[in-house]
C-alpha cells in the first residue's frame, strides 16, 4: 500500500522533475564542466585546464567592458525604472475620472515583445524617426541616439522602461490598494502632511512588493539581449556591450565556447544569488 | 478630494497615460499607410503620424503572403502546445507536491527551486548546444520543450494548491476516489484563476521569446514571428510599412489575452506571498 502511494506520487511529479533536470539543472553543469576544459579547434583535442578560463577571461579587456558596461547599466536602469513605476503607482493607484484607461494605457506596451519594441524603437531612434520630429517641434536639434556612444546605453534603457515600467506598476499599485484608508486616517487626524504619511505609513507598507520589484527587475535587466543583438551589436564603441550579448558573440561569432560557458557559469551564480533574495521574500508568509 | 487637486492629478495621469500609448499609435498609423509613407508625415511632424485619415491595408496583405503569415502560425501553434502540455506537466509537479506525502519529495521540491534560482535565458547558450547534440535543432520539439517545464509556475500552483482543504481530499478519499480523481475533479476546478495565470505565463514566456528561436531554428520554415519580424528589418531595401504591420499584429495577441485576464495574472503573482 506505501510502495503504491509512492509509485503514484512519483507519476505524478516525474514529468515536471525530469523536465527541470534536463532543461535547467543539466545545462548549467554542462556549462560547468566545459568551462574547466579547453578545445583546440585546430588539433581537434579537448583538455582541462582547471580554472586558466576563467583566469583568462578576468584578464581579457572585453570582458572588463562588459562588466563595466552591466554594472552601470544595472545601477542606472533599475532605479530609474523602479521610481518611475513608483510615481505613476502613486498617482494612479487612487479612484480618478478616466482611471481605468490611463492605468491600461500605461500597462499596455507590456504585451509588446522584446524584439518588437526594439524594431518599433530602433525606427523611432532612427534620424528622420519620430524621436528627432519631436525634438525639431520642441526647437532640440536632432540627435544622433544609438549611433553615438554618449546616447546608446540612454536610448535602450528608454527603450527598456517603455515596457518595463507598467509591468513594475502593476505590483505596487496591488500593494498600495492594501493598505488600510484607516492608517491614512489617523495620519490625517495627526496633522501629519503628504511627505511624512509618505515615509512613515506608504513606504514601510509597500516594502514587500518594492523590495519584489527590485530584484525581479534586477533579474530582467541582467538577462537584456534583443535590443543589444538587433540594434546596436553592442556598440558604438562596446558602450552597450552587456554581458548576455557578450556571451553570445563569444559562443557564436568568436567560436570560443570554452570561455563563454565561463562567462555563462559567472552570469547563473549572480543570477542566483539575486533570485535567492527574491525567493526568500517570497516564501516568507506573515513573518511580520 | 479637492477639485482643483483632483483635476491636476487627472491632467498628470493623463499625459503619462498618452506618452506611453503613443509610440503604438505610430506603429498602428503607421502600418496603415503604405510601404514606408510614414516618414512623410515626421518631417513636419503632422497629425497624420498618430491618427490613419486614408487606412489603407496593403501592407497586411503584403505581410501574409510573405514568410511572416508562415512564421505566425509557427509561433500560435509552438505557444498552444507549450500551454497544454506545460500546464499539464506543472500541475500535476504541484499536484504531487502538495497534495501527496511521498519520500523524495524534499529532493523534488528541492530542483524545483533550483531551477528557479537558474533564470532561462542565463543558461539559453549550453542548453542550445546540448539540443544540437541530441538532434533538436530545427525541429518544433527544440522549440516546444524550454517552455513546458517552469519552475515559478509549478511553484505558484503549489502555493495554490496548498489553500485547498485537507478535509476534502481526505473524504473524497474514503468515498473511494482515486488520486487521479482528486486533482482533476478537485484540485483543478478549485484553481481555476491560477491555472489561467500559470498558462498566461507560458503564452508568454514562448510569444515573446526572441533568444530561444534564434539559438535553436535557423530553418526559414520553422522560424518564429518574433524573428521573421528582425529579419524584416535587416533585409537590404526595408519595407517598414510591414514592419509596422507585423509589430502590431505581434503585440495584439498578447494584448488582448493579458487585458482580458490581467486580474488572474497579478492575482496569481500576489497571492504566492507578496500579500499576506
Amino acid at each position: 500500500m506505501r510502495d503504491q502511494q509512492w509509485l503514484v506520487a512519483l507519476a505524478f511529479v516525474a514529468p515536471g522533475a525530469i523536465a527541470l533536470v534536463l532543461l535547467r539543472v543539466v545545462p548549467a553543469v554542462d556549462a560547468f564542466l566545459d568551462s574547466l576544459q579547453r578545445t583546440s579547434v585546430l588539433r581537434q583535442t579537448t583538455s582541462w585546464v582547471g580554472l586558466q578560463n576563467y583566469v583568462d577571461l578576468l584578464q581579457d579587456p572585453g570582458f572588463r567592458q562588459t562588466v563595466k558596461v552591466t554594472a552601470i547599466f544595472s545601477l542606472i536602469v533599475n532605479p530609474i525604472q523602479i521610481l518611475t513605476a513608483l510615481l505613476i503607482a502613486l498617482l494612479l493607484h487612487k479612484v480618478l475620472p478616466g482611471g481605468r484607461v490611463w492605468r491600461a494605457f500605461v500597462f499596455i506596451p507590456v504585451a509588446v515583445p522584446a524584439a518588437v519594441s526594439t524594431i518599433i524603437w530602433g525606427i523611432a531612434f532612427q534620424p528622420n524617426g519620430l524621436i528627432n520630429a519631436f525634438l525639431d517641434v520642441i526647437g532640440i536639434g536632432r540627435q544622433p541616439f544609438l549611433t553615438s556612444p554618449q546616447q546608446a546605453m540612454w536610448s535602450v534603457l528608454v527603450m527598456l522602461s517603455w515596457i518595463g515600467v507598467g509591468y513594475w506598476m502593476i505590483f505596487l499599485i496591488a500593494g498600495l490598494q492594501d493598505i488600510p484608508a484607516s492608517y491614512y486616517e489617523a495620519a490625517k487626524v495627526d496633522g501629519a502632511g503628504t511627505w511624512r504619511t509618505f515615509v512613515n505609513i506608504t513606504l514601510p507598507l509597500l516594502r514587500r512588493p518594492l523590495a519584489f520589484v527590485l530584484v525581479a527587475d534586477t533579474v530582467s535587466n541582467f538577462l537584456v539581449f534583443a535590443p543589444i543583438q538587433i540594434l546596436t551589436n553592442g556598440g558604438p564603441e562596446n558602450t552597450t556591450r552587456l554581458v548576455m550579448f557578450d556571451i553570445y558573440n563569444k559562443a557564436y561569432q568568436v567560436g570560443d565556447v570554452n570561455l563563454a560557458q565561463a562567462e555563462v557559469v559567472l552570469l547563473v551564480l549572480v543570477m542566483a544569488a539575486i533570485v535567492s533574495v527574491q525567493f526568500w521574500l517570497l516564501n516568507r508568509r506573515g513573518v511580520d | 478630494m479637492h477639485t482643483v487637486k483632483l483635476r491636476l492629478r487627472t491632467a498628470a495621469a493623463a499625459i503619462i497615460a498618452i506618452l506611453f500609448i503613443l509610440p503604438l499609435l505610430w506603429v498602428l498609423t503607421s502600418s496603415l499607410n503604405p510601404g514606408n509613407d510614414f516618414l512623410r508625415y515626421l518631417s513636419p511632424l503632422s497629425v497624420e503620424s498618430f491618427v490613419p485619415l486614408r487606412p489603407n491595408f496593403a501592407n497586411y496583405a503584403n505581410l501574409v503572403q510573405g514568410d511572416f503569415g508562415r512564421a505566425i502560425l509557427n509561433s500560435l501553434w509552438v505557444c498552444f502546445v507549450t500551454v497544454v502540455v506545460g500546464l499539464a506537466i506543472c500541475a500535476s509537479t504541484a499536484f504531487g507536491l502538495s497534495a501527496l506525502r511521498f519520500r523524495g519529495a524534499g529532493i523534488v521540491f528541492g530542483v524545483v527551486v533550483l531551477s528557479f534560482l537558474i533564470p532561462f535565458d542565463a543558461i539559453a547558450i549550453p542548453l542550445a548546444n546540448l539540443f544540437r547534440d541530441w538532434g533538436l535543432q530545427n525541429t518544433y520539439t527544440g522549440l516546444i520543450l524550454p517552455g513546458i517545464g517552469n519552475g515559478f509556475t509549478i511553484f505558484l500552483l503549489r502555493q495554490f494548491f496548498l489553500a485547498i482543504p485537507r478535509e476534502l481530499v481526505e473524504a473524497a478519499r474514503v468515498d473511494g476516489m482515486g488520486w487521479w480523481g482528486v486533482f482533476t475533479r478537485i484540485y483543478l476546478p478549485l484553481s481555476r484563476p491560477a491555472l489561467v495565470g500559470a498558462g498566461l505565463t507560458l503564452f508568454l514566456f514562448q510569444w515573446q521569446a526572441y533568444m530561444w528561436p534564434l539559438l535553436i531554428g535557423t530553418e526559414p520554415a520553422k522560424q518564429l514571428a518574433p524573428i521573421a519580424l528582425a529579419n524584416l528589418q535587416g533585409q537590404f531595401t526595408v519595407d517598414f510599412g510591414q514592419i509596422f504591420a507585423g509589430s502590431l499584429v505581434l503585440t495584439l495577441v498578447p494584448m488582448i489575452l493579458m487585458l482580458r485576464f490581467q486580474r488572474h495574472f497579478t492575482q496569481s503573482m500576489t497571492t504566492t506571498g507578496l500579500k499576506d
